[in-house]
Protein backbone atom coordinates (compact mmCIF):
# COMPACT_ATOMS: atom_id res chain seq x y z
CA UNK A 1 0.00 0.00 0.00
CA UNK A 2 1.78 3.23 -1.10
CA UNK A 3 2.06 6.01 1.26
CA UNK A 4 -0.92 8.74 0.79
CA UNK A 5 0.49 11.85 -1.10
CA UNK A 6 -0.28 15.23 0.37
CA UNK A 7 -0.99 18.22 -1.31
CA UNK A 8 -1.20 21.63 0.11
CA UNK A 9 -3.79 24.08 -1.70
CA UNK A 10 -2.39 27.80 -1.03
CA UNK A 11 -3.98 30.74 -1.85
CA UNK A 12 -2.99 34.81 -0.49
CA UNK A 13 -5.03 33.74 2.79
CA UNK A 14 -5.86 30.54 2.74
CA UNK A 15 -9.58 30.72 2.86
CA UNK A 16 -10.50 32.66 -0.68
CA UNK A 17 -9.56 31.61 -3.50
CA UNK A 18 -7.84 27.88 -2.21
CA UNK A 19 -11.39 26.66 -0.95
CA UNK A 20 -12.28 26.49 -4.44
CA UNK A 21 -9.87 24.99 -5.71
CA UNK A 22 -9.71 22.59 -2.96
CA UNK A 23 -12.92 21.11 -3.70
CA UNK A 24 -11.92 20.87 -7.49
CA UNK A 25 -8.68 18.94 -6.46
CA UNK A 26 -10.46 16.45 -3.81
CA UNK A 27 -12.81 15.89 -6.80
CA UNK A 28 -10.21 15.46 -9.15
CA UNK A 29 -8.25 12.70 -6.64
CA UNK A 30 -11.41 10.79 -5.69
CA UNK A 31 -12.42 10.69 -9.30
CA UNK A 32 -9.02 9.06 -10.73
CA UNK A 33 -8.56 6.92 -7.20
CA UNK A 34 -5.71 8.78 -6.08
CA UNK A 35 -4.47 8.06 -2.68
CA UNK A 36 -3.68 11.69 -1.42
CA UNK A 37 -4.82 14.10 1.00
CA UNK A 38 -5.33 17.97 0.58
CA UNK A 39 -4.30 20.44 3.10
CA UNK A 40 -5.51 24.31 2.83
CA UNK A 41 -3.49 26.56 3.46
CA UNK A 42 -2.12 30.71 3.33
CA UNK A 43 0.90 30.81 0.81
CA UNK A 44 3.21 32.84 3.75
CA UNK A 45 2.30 29.00 6.07
CA UNK A 46 4.05 26.53 3.01
CA UNK A 47 7.45 26.50 4.61
CA UNK A 48 5.95 25.27 7.47
CA UNK A 49 3.87 22.41 5.59
CA UNK A 50 6.95 21.91 3.12
CA UNK A 51 8.53 18.83 4.38
CA UNK A 52 5.71 16.95 4.45
CA UNK A 53 4.10 17.45 1.24
CA UNK A 54 4.73 16.15 -1.72
CA UNK A 55 2.42 18.60 -3.83
CA UNK A 56 1.69 22.41 -4.09
CA UNK A 57 -1.39 23.60 -5.71
CA UNK A 58 -1.87 26.95 -5.77
CA UNK A 59 -3.42 30.08 -7.06
CA UNK A 60 -1.52 32.68 -5.93
CA UNK A 61 2.41 33.24 -6.56
CA UNK A 62 5.00 30.95 -5.32
CA UNK A 63 7.08 33.25 -3.40
CA UNK A 64 10.54 31.23 -3.77
CA UNK A 65 11.49 27.90 -5.11
CA UNK A 66 10.21 25.06 -3.19
CA UNK A 67 11.39 21.75 -2.33
CA UNK A 68 7.99 19.94 -3.79
CA UNK A 69 6.82 20.67 -7.33
CA UNK A 70 4.64 23.67 -7.55
CA UNK A 71 1.32 23.67 -10.01
CA UNK A 72 0.02 26.83 -10.88
CA UNK A 73 -4.45 26.49 -10.63
CA UNK A 74 -5.24 29.82 -11.21
CA UNK A 75 -6.66 28.25 -14.42
CA UNK A 76 -9.61 26.11 -11.92
CA UNK A 77 -10.61 30.57 -11.51
CA UNK A 78 -11.09 31.65 -14.70
CA UNK A 79 -12.61 28.44 -15.95
CA UNK A 80 -10.25 28.37 -19.05
CA UNK A 81 -8.39 25.06 -19.67
CA UNK A 82 -8.94 23.31 -16.40
CA UNK A 83 -7.76 19.98 -17.96
CA UNK A 84 -4.50 21.35 -18.29
CA UNK A 85 -4.09 21.56 -14.68
CA UNK A 86 -5.80 18.33 -13.61
CA UNK A 87 -3.53 16.85 -15.56
CA UNK A 88 -0.75 18.33 -14.20
CA UNK A 89 -1.81 17.58 -10.95
CA UNK A 90 -2.31 13.72 -11.64
CA UNK A 91 0.92 13.31 -13.62
CA UNK A 92 2.70 15.00 -10.29
CA UNK A 93 1.04 12.60 -8.36
CA UNK A 94 1.86 9.89 -10.13
CA UNK A 95 5.14 8.51 -8.95
CA UNK B 1 -51.09 40.82 4.41
CA UNK B 2 -47.87 40.08 1.92
CA UNK B 3 -46.24 43.14 3.60
CA UNK B 4 -46.65 41.67 6.85
CA UNK B 5 -45.48 38.70 5.99
CA UNK B 6 -42.09 40.15 4.23
CA UNK B 7 -41.37 42.03 7.61
CA UNK B 8 -41.63 38.92 9.68
CA UNK B 9 -38.96 37.56 7.22
CA UNK B 10 -36.74 40.32 7.41
CA UNK B 11 -37.18 40.15 10.93
CA UNK B 12 -35.70 36.84 11.49
CA UNK B 13 -32.57 37.96 10.22
CA UNK B 14 -29.51 37.35 8.16
CA UNK B 15 -28.84 33.78 9.45
CA UNK B 16 -32.55 32.83 8.08
CA UNK B 17 -32.49 35.54 5.12
CA UNK B 18 -29.49 34.82 3.05
CA UNK B 19 -29.80 31.18 3.61
CA UNK B 20 -33.80 31.75 1.82
CA UNK B 21 -32.73 34.08 -0.55
CA UNK B 22 -29.21 32.19 -1.88
CA UNK B 23 -31.44 28.86 -1.88
CA UNK B 24 -33.93 30.95 -4.12
CA UNK B 25 -31.08 32.12 -6.26
CA UNK B 26 -29.67 28.70 -6.55
CA UNK B 27 -32.85 27.35 -8.54
CA UNK B 28 -33.26 30.38 -10.28
CA UNK B 29 -29.50 29.75 -12.04
CA UNK B 30 -30.71 26.21 -12.43
CA UNK B 31 -28.40 24.37 -10.02
CA UNK B 32 -31.28 22.05 -8.40
CA UNK B 33 -33.10 22.12 -5.61
CA UNK B 34 -31.28 20.20 -3.28
CA UNK B 35 -27.76 22.32 -4.14
CA UNK B 36 -29.15 25.42 -3.82
CA UNK B 37 -30.79 24.25 -0.47
CA UNK B 38 -27.29 22.98 0.99
CA UNK B 39 -25.63 26.36 0.00
CA UNK B 40 -28.20 28.20 1.91
CA UNK B 41 -27.89 26.42 4.65
CA UNK B 42 -24.17 26.25 4.55
CA UNK B 43 -24.25 29.99 4.73
CA UNK B 44 -26.54 30.05 7.48
CA UNK B 45 -24.31 27.85 9.36
CA UNK B 46 -20.94 30.17 8.32
CA UNK B 47 -23.08 32.92 9.84
CA UNK B 48 -23.21 31.20 13.18
CA UNK B 49 -19.66 30.39 13.65
CA UNK B 50 -18.74 33.85 12.48
CA UNK B 51 -21.45 35.34 15.16
CA UNK B 52 -19.26 32.94 18.33
CA UNK B 53 -15.95 34.25 17.28
CA UNK B 54 -17.01 37.84 17.00
CA UNK B 55 -18.47 37.74 20.21
CA UNK B 56 -15.27 35.82 22.10
CA UNK B 57 -13.28 38.77 20.39
CA UNK B 58 -15.14 41.39 21.70
CA UNK B 59 -15.94 40.03 24.96
CA UNK B 60 -12.26 39.32 26.19
CA UNK B 61 -10.65 41.74 23.93
CA UNK B 62 -13.06 44.70 24.11
CA UNK B 63 -12.24 43.95 28.30
CA UNK B 64 -8.83 44.58 28.26
CA UNK B 65 -8.61 47.09 25.63
CA UNK B 66 -11.02 49.54 28.26
CA UNK B 67 -8.77 48.08 31.18
CA UNK B 68 -5.87 49.77 29.42
CA UNK B 69 -7.53 53.17 28.32
CA UNK B 70 -8.57 53.41 31.75
CA UNK B 71 -4.66 53.09 33.25
CA UNK B 72 -2.97 54.40 30.29
CA UNK B 73 -5.37 57.00 28.82
CA UNK B 74 -4.20 55.19 25.35
CA UNK B 75 -7.49 56.00 23.73
CA UNK B 76 -7.32 52.47 20.95
CA UNK B 77 -10.39 51.54 22.01
CA UNK B 78 -12.18 50.50 18.68
CA UNK B 79 -11.59 46.66 17.81
CA UNK B 80 -10.31 46.28 13.91
CA UNK B 81 -12.17 43.20 13.99
CA UNK B 82 -10.63 42.02 10.24
CA UNK B 83 -11.79 41.51 7.48
CA UNK B 84 -13.68 38.08 7.90
CA UNK B 85 -16.20 39.87 10.25
CA UNK B 86 -16.56 42.89 8.11
CA UNK B 87 -17.23 40.55 5.20
CA UNK B 88 -19.57 38.73 7.14
CA UNK B 89 -21.33 42.03 8.32
CA UNK B 90 -22.09 42.91 4.67
CA UNK B 91 -23.01 39.80 3.74
CA UNK B 92 -25.78 40.04 6.64
CA UNK B 93 -26.70 43.38 5.59
CA UNK B 94 -30.52 43.38 4.33
CA UNK B 95 -29.42 44.64 0.98
CA UNK B 96 -26.69 41.74 0.96
CA UNK B 97 -29.06 39.44 -1.53
CA UNK B 98 -30.31 42.03 -3.61
CA UNK B 99 -26.74 43.37 -4.58
CA UNK B 100 -25.59 39.78 -6.42
CA UNK B 101 -28.16 40.40 -9.06
CA UNK B 102 -27.75 44.21 -8.95
CA UNK B 103 -24.04 44.36 -8.98
CA UNK B 104 -24.04 41.42 -11.66
CA UNK B 105 -26.54 43.79 -13.97
CA UNK B 106 -24.49 46.51 -13.55
CA UNK B 107 -21.66 44.93 -14.71
CA UNK B 108 -23.04 43.56 -17.72
CA UNK B 109 -24.44 46.88 -18.53
CA UNK B 110 -21.17 48.73 -18.35
CA UNK B 111 -19.38 45.46 -20.37
CA UNK B 112 -22.27 46.21 -23.38
CA UNK B 113 -21.33 49.95 -22.81
CA UNK B 114 -17.68 49.38 -23.47
CA UNK B 115 -17.28 51.39 -19.48
CA UNK B 116 -15.15 48.72 -18.78
CA UNK B 117 -12.98 45.69 -19.68
CA UNK B 118 -13.71 43.42 -16.24
CA UNK B 119 -15.92 40.38 -16.35
CA UNK B 120 -16.02 40.61 -12.31
CA UNK B 121 -16.86 36.87 -11.37
CA UNK B 122 -15.51 37.39 -7.92
CA UNK B 123 -18.72 36.54 -6.39
CA UNK B 124 -17.66 36.74 -2.68
CA UNK B 125 -15.82 40.18 -3.04
CA UNK B 126 -19.14 42.12 -3.82
CA UNK B 127 -19.30 42.23 -0.25
CA UNK B 128 -17.53 45.42 -0.85
CA UNK B 129 -19.91 47.03 -3.04
CA UNK B 130 -22.70 46.25 0.02
CA UNK B 131 -20.18 47.00 2.32
CA UNK B 132 -20.44 51.02 1.33
CA UNK B 133 -24.11 50.42 0.56
CA UNK B 134 -24.67 48.77 4.41
CA UNK B 135 -23.46 52.13 5.46
CA UNK B 136 -25.13 54.32 3.71
CA UNK B 137 -28.40 52.41 4.66
CA UNK B 138 -27.81 53.11 8.14
CA UNK B 139 -26.82 57.06 7.77
CA UNK B 140 -29.76 57.44 5.89
CA UNK B 141 -31.77 55.51 8.31
CA UNK B 142 -32.80 52.81 6.43
CA UNK B 143 -33.09 54.46 2.61
CA UNK B 144 -32.67 51.27 0.27
CA UNK B 145 -32.46 53.46 -3.01
CA UNK B 146 -29.53 55.42 -1.87
CA UNK B 147 -27.81 52.40 -0.26
CA UNK B 148 -28.10 50.82 -3.51
CA UNK B 149 -26.76 53.28 -5.46
CA UNK B 150 -23.83 53.99 -3.12
CA UNK B 151 -23.09 50.39 -3.60
CA UNK B 152 -23.14 50.99 -7.25
CA UNK B 153 -21.23 53.91 -7.02
CA UNK B 154 -18.39 52.07 -5.72
CA UNK B 155 -18.68 49.25 -8.27
CA UNK B 156 -18.05 51.19 -10.48
CA UNK B 157 -15.08 52.91 -8.96
CA UNK B 158 -13.51 49.64 -7.93
CA UNK B 159 -14.26 48.01 -11.91
CA UNK B 160 -12.60 51.10 -13.46
CA UNK B 161 -9.77 50.84 -11.20
CA UNK B 162 -9.34 47.37 -11.78
CA UNK B 163 -9.34 48.31 -15.38
CA UNK B 164 -6.67 51.04 -14.47
CA UNK B 165 -4.22 48.17 -12.95
CA UNK B 166 -4.90 45.74 -15.48
CA UNK B 167 -1.85 45.77 -17.03
CA UNK B 168 0.71 46.12 -14.03
CA UNK B 169 -1.42 42.75 -12.92
CA UNK B 170 -0.42 41.14 -16.29
CA UNK B 171 3.50 42.75 -16.28
CA UNK B 172 4.51 42.66 -12.93
CA UNK B 173 2.46 39.62 -11.41
CA UNK B 174 2.54 37.61 -14.53
CA UNK B 175 -1.28 37.18 -14.62
CA UNK B 176 -2.38 37.50 -18.16
CA UNK B 177 -6.19 38.42 -18.51
CA UNK B 178 -6.88 39.42 -15.69
CA UNK B 179 -7.79 41.92 -13.78
CA UNK B 180 -8.29 42.59 -9.48
CA UNK B 181 -11.46 44.67 -8.60
CA UNK B 182 -11.09 43.90 -5.31
CA UNK B 183 -12.37 46.69 -3.02
CA UNK B 184 -9.61 46.91 -0.19
CA UNK B 185 -7.32 46.48 -3.21
CA UNK B 186 -8.43 49.03 -5.38
CA UNK B 187 -9.62 51.54 -2.39
CA UNK B 188 -5.78 51.55 -1.11
CA UNK B 189 -4.18 51.19 -4.13
CA UNK B 190 -5.73 54.56 -5.78
CA UNK B 191 -3.91 56.38 -2.93
CA UNK B 192 -1.20 54.31 -2.65
CA UNK B 193 0.21 54.32 -6.44
CA UNK B 194 0.52 57.90 -6.58
CA UNK B 195 2.09 58.42 -3.10
CA UNK B 196 4.54 55.74 -4.18
CA UNK B 197 5.38 57.71 -7.28
CA UNK B 198 5.94 60.61 -5.31
CA UNK B 199 8.42 58.62 -2.84
CA UNK B 200 10.45 57.07 -5.84
CA UNK B 201 11.26 61.04 -6.84
CA UNK B 202 12.64 61.95 -3.26
CA UNK B 203 16.31 62.14 -3.99
CA UNK B 204 18.12 59.98 -1.80
CA UNK B 205 15.37 57.60 -1.31
CA UNK B 206 14.65 56.75 -4.75
CA UNK B 207 17.37 54.70 -4.99
CA UNK B 208 16.79 52.19 -2.05
CA UNK B 209 16.16 48.64 -2.77
CA UNK B 210 15.78 45.84 0.06
CA UNK B 211 15.39 42.11 -0.68
CA UNK B 212 12.13 40.25 0.31
CA UNK B 213 14.17 37.29 0.92
CA UNK B 214 15.89 38.22 3.89
CA UNK B 215 12.96 39.85 5.37
CA UNK B 216 10.30 37.42 5.22
CA UNK B 217 13.38 35.73 7.37
CA UNK B 218 13.50 37.69 9.67
CA UNK B 219 10.09 39.33 9.61
CA UNK B 220 7.77 36.37 8.91
CA UNK B 221 6.64 35.99 12.38
CA UNK B 222 4.37 38.98 11.78
CA UNK B 223 2.90 36.51 9.05
CA UNK B 224 1.32 34.12 10.95
CA UNK B 225 -2.31 34.70 13.28
CA UNK B 226 -2.09 32.22 15.33
CA UNK B 227 1.13 33.77 16.88
CA UNK B 228 0.25 37.15 15.70
CA UNK B 229 -2.81 36.90 18.08
CA UNK B 230 -0.77 35.12 20.78
CA UNK B 231 1.48 38.07 21.42
CA UNK B 232 -0.67 40.76 20.92
CA UNK B 233 -3.03 39.01 23.26
CA UNK B 234 -0.59 38.79 25.73
CA UNK B 235 0.84 42.56 25.23
CA UNK B 236 -2.70 43.36 25.83
CA UNK B 237 -3.50 41.80 28.68
CA UNK B 238 -0.08 42.59 30.37
CA UNK B 239 -1.08 46.60 29.63
CA UNK B 240 -5.00 45.94 30.89
CA UNK B 241 -2.82 45.01 34.21
CA UNK B 242 -3.64 41.60 34.20
CA UNK B 243 -1.70 38.52 36.06
CA UNK B 244 0.69 36.46 34.35
CA UNK B 245 -1.47 33.80 34.24
CA UNK B 246 -4.72 35.51 32.51
CA UNK B 247 -2.37 37.11 30.10
CA UNK B 248 -1.15 33.59 28.88
CA UNK B 249 -5.11 33.07 28.31
CA UNK B 250 -6.00 36.09 27.13
CA UNK B 251 -3.37 35.38 24.56
CA UNK B 252 -5.06 31.56 23.60
CA UNK B 253 -8.00 33.04 23.29
CA UNK B 254 -7.16 35.82 20.70
CA UNK B 255 -4.61 33.43 18.98
CA UNK B 256 -7.78 31.06 18.92
CA UNK B 257 -9.90 34.36 17.38
CA UNK B 258 -7.29 34.97 14.54
CA UNK B 259 -6.98 31.16 13.39
CA UNK B 260 -10.53 30.33 13.95
CA UNK B 261 -12.38 33.83 12.24
CA UNK B 262 -11.25 32.79 8.61
CA UNK B 263 -12.16 29.08 9.40
CA UNK B 264 -15.94 30.42 9.92
CA UNK B 265 -15.61 32.55 7.11
CA UNK B 266 -14.45 30.01 4.74
CA UNK B 267 -17.72 27.87 5.94
CA UNK B 268 -19.40 30.73 4.58
CA UNK B 269 -17.80 30.74 1.24
CA UNK B 270 -18.22 27.59 0.36
CA UNK B 271 -22.02 27.90 0.46
CA UNK B 272 -21.49 30.71 -1.93
CA UNK B 273 -19.52 28.91 -4.50
CA UNK B 274 -22.29 27.46 -6.56
CA UNK B 275 -23.85 30.48 -7.11
CA UNK B 276 -20.39 32.31 -7.98
CA UNK B 277 -20.01 29.68 -10.62
CA UNK B 278 -23.65 29.82 -11.93
CA UNK B 279 -22.44 33.60 -12.59
CA UNK B 280 -19.31 33.06 -13.64
CA UNK B 281 -21.14 30.43 -16.82
CA UNK B 282 -23.40 33.02 -17.29
CA UNK B 283 -20.72 36.11 -17.54
CA UNK B 284 -18.60 33.82 -19.89
CA UNK B 285 -21.37 32.74 -22.10
CA UNK B 286 -22.61 35.98 -23.03
CA UNK B 287 -20.44 37.73 -26.11
CA UNK B 288 -19.97 41.61 -25.12
CA UNK B 289 -18.66 42.05 -28.64
CA UNK B 290 -15.78 41.13 -30.87
CA UNK B 291 -12.04 42.16 -30.24
CA UNK B 292 -12.62 43.19 -26.74
CA UNK B 293 -9.80 43.31 -24.19
CA UNK B 294 -11.66 41.59 -21.50
CA UNK B 295 -9.77 40.85 -18.29
CA UNK B 296 -11.69 38.35 -15.64
CA UNK B 297 -12.07 39.29 -12.27
CA UNK B 298 -10.30 37.75 -9.69
CA UNK B 299 -9.81 37.98 -6.04
CA UNK B 300 -6.74 39.55 -5.11
CA UNK B 301 -5.50 37.21 -3.03
CA UNK B 302 -3.94 35.73 -6.49
CA UNK B 303 -1.48 38.04 -6.59
CA UNK B 304 -0.50 38.28 -2.67
CA UNK B 305 1.83 35.40 -2.99
CA UNK B 306 4.22 37.87 -4.33
CA UNK B 307 7.57 37.40 -2.38
CA UNK B 308 7.65 41.47 -2.71
CA UNK B 309 4.19 41.73 -1.34
CA UNK B 310 4.71 39.98 1.27
CA UNK B 311 7.88 41.19 2.49
CA UNK B 312 6.14 44.96 2.20
CA UNK B 313 3.19 43.58 4.13
CA UNK B 314 4.98 41.88 6.81
CA UNK B 315 7.33 44.70 7.61
CA UNK B 316 4.14 46.96 7.89
CA UNK B 317 2.68 45.15 10.69
CA UNK B 318 5.13 46.52 13.66
CA UNK B 319 4.53 50.05 11.55
CA UNK B 320 1.39 49.58 11.43
CA UNK B 321 0.86 49.18 15.48
CA UNK B 322 3.35 51.69 16.14
CA UNK B 323 1.18 54.24 14.04
CA UNK B 324 -2.15 53.40 15.61
CA UNK B 325 -0.23 54.08 19.00
CA UNK B 326 1.04 57.56 17.59
CA UNK B 327 -1.04 58.78 15.62
CA UNK B 328 -3.13 61.65 17.06
CA UNK B 329 -6.78 61.18 16.49
CA UNK B 330 -6.44 57.02 16.34
CA UNK B 331 -8.39 55.17 18.11
CA UNK B 332 -8.34 52.19 16.36
CA UNK B 333 -6.26 48.89 18.21
CA UNK B 334 -5.24 46.97 14.64
CA UNK B 335 -5.55 43.03 15.34
CA UNK B 336 -8.05 41.63 12.98
CA UNK B 337 -6.92 42.96 9.81
CA UNK B 338 -2.58 42.93 10.51
CA UNK B 339 -2.46 39.81 8.22
CA UNK B 340 -5.00 41.31 5.74
CA UNK B 341 -2.02 44.30 5.32
CA UNK B 342 -0.77 42.12 2.01
CA UNK B 343 -4.00 43.54 0.50
CA UNK B 344 -3.36 46.88 0.68
CA UNK B 345 0.04 47.08 -0.71
CA UNK B 346 -0.45 44.67 -3.39
CA UNK B 347 -1.45 47.41 -6.24
CA UNK B 348 1.44 49.66 -4.58
CA UNK B 349 4.46 47.06 -4.78
CA UNK B 350 3.20 46.20 -8.60
CA UNK B 351 3.59 50.42 -9.12
CA UNK B 352 7.10 50.83 -7.35
CA UNK B 353 7.78 47.35 -9.49
CA UNK B 354 8.63 44.88 -6.56
CA UNK B 355 10.45 48.07 -4.74
CA UNK B 356 9.87 47.02 -1.16
CA UNK B 357 11.28 50.47 0.23
CA UNK B 358 9.60 52.90 -1.49
CA UNK B 359 5.73 50.17 -1.20
CA UNK B 360 6.56 50.20 2.63
CA UNK B 361 6.97 53.89 3.00
CA UNK B 362 4.10 54.46 0.56
CA UNK B 363 2.19 52.00 2.52
CA UNK B 364 2.70 53.78 6.01
CA UNK B 365 0.92 56.65 4.52
CA UNK B 366 -1.99 54.42 3.77
CA UNK B 367 -2.30 52.43 6.89
CA UNK B 368 -1.97 55.76 8.84
CA UNK B 369 -4.92 56.95 6.55
CA UNK B 370 -7.09 54.04 6.96
CA UNK B 371 -6.52 53.86 10.77
CA UNK B 372 -8.12 57.64 10.86
CA UNK B 373 -10.47 56.64 8.71
CA UNK B 374 -11.44 53.84 10.47
CA UNK B 375 -11.86 55.58 13.68
CA UNK B 376 -13.70 58.31 12.02
CA UNK B 377 -16.75 55.86 10.71
CA UNK B 378 -16.24 53.41 13.65
CA UNK B 379 -19.79 54.59 14.35
CA UNK B 380 -20.83 53.46 11.22
CA UNK B 381 -19.26 49.84 11.34
CA UNK B 382 -20.54 49.20 14.94
CA UNK B 383 -23.99 50.13 13.46
CA UNK B 384 -23.92 47.66 10.75
CA UNK B 385 -23.00 45.35 13.10
CA UNK B 386 -25.93 45.79 15.31
CA UNK B 387 -28.05 45.13 12.09
CA UNK B 388 -26.37 42.51 11.07
CA UNK B 389 -27.54 40.90 14.48
CA UNK B 390 -23.84 40.48 15.69
CA UNK B 391 -22.95 40.03 19.61
CA UNK B 392 -22.03 43.07 20.78
CA UNK B 393 -21.39 43.41 24.45
CA UNK B 394 -23.38 45.54 26.40
CA UNK B 395 -21.47 48.53 27.12
CA UNK B 396 -19.55 51.14 24.75
CA UNK B 397 -17.20 48.73 22.67
CA UNK B 398 -17.14 49.86 18.96
CA UNK B 399 -15.39 48.11 16.40
CA UNK B 400 -14.25 48.80 13.28
CA UNK B 401 -11.72 47.49 10.55
CA UNK B 402 -8.79 48.42 8.31
CA UNK B 403 -10.22 46.51 5.46
CA UNK B 404 -14.09 48.19 5.30
CA UNK B 405 -13.68 51.08 7.65
CA UNK B 406 -9.76 51.98 6.40
CA UNK B 407 -11.64 51.52 2.86
CA UNK B 408 -10.91 55.43 1.14
CA UNK B 409 -13.68 54.91 -0.99
CA UNK B 410 -16.30 53.25 1.16
CA UNK B 411 -15.55 56.71 3.41
CA UNK B 412 -15.73 58.90 0.40
CA UNK B 413 -18.63 57.51 -0.50
CA UNK B 414 -20.29 58.04 3.29
CA UNK B 415 -19.05 61.65 3.60
CA UNK B 416 -19.97 62.64 -0.05
CA UNK B 417 -24.02 60.88 0.97
CA UNK B 418 -23.40 63.01 4.48
CA UNK B 419 -22.73 66.02 2.72
CA UNK B 420 -26.09 65.70 0.64
CA UNK B 421 -28.45 64.59 3.23
CA UNK B 422 -27.04 66.34 6.00
CA UNK B 423 -26.98 63.05 8.24
CA UNK B 424 -24.34 63.96 10.56
CA UNK B 425 -25.55 61.58 13.39
CA UNK B 426 -22.01 60.00 14.09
Amino acid sequence: MNKQKVILVACGTGIATSTVVCKKVEDLIKANNINARVIQCKISEVPGYEDEADLLVTTTIASRAYKIPVIKAINYLTNINTQKVDQAIIDALKD
Amino acid sequence: MLLKVVQYILNLGPTVILPLTITIMGVCFKLGFKKSFKSGITIGVGFVGINLVIGLLTSNLGAATSMMVTRYGLHLSILDVGWPAAAAISWASPIAAIMIPIAMLVNVVLLFLKFTNVVDIDIWNYWHFTAAGATVLVLTNGNWGLAILAAIIYEIAVLKIADWTAPMVEDFFGLEGVSLPTGSTAACGLIGIPVAKVVGMIPGIKNLKADPESIQKRFGVFGEPMMMGLVLGVLIGFLAGYDIGKCIQLGIIMAGVMFLMPRMVKILMEGLIPISEGVREFLQKTNFGKDRKLTIGLDAAVAVGHPAVIATALVLVPITLFLAVILPGNKVLPFGDLTTICFYVAFIVGSTKGNIIHSVISGTVVMALALLMATNIAGFHTEIAKMAQFAMPKGTTMISSLDLGGNFLNWIIVKVFQLFTGGFIF
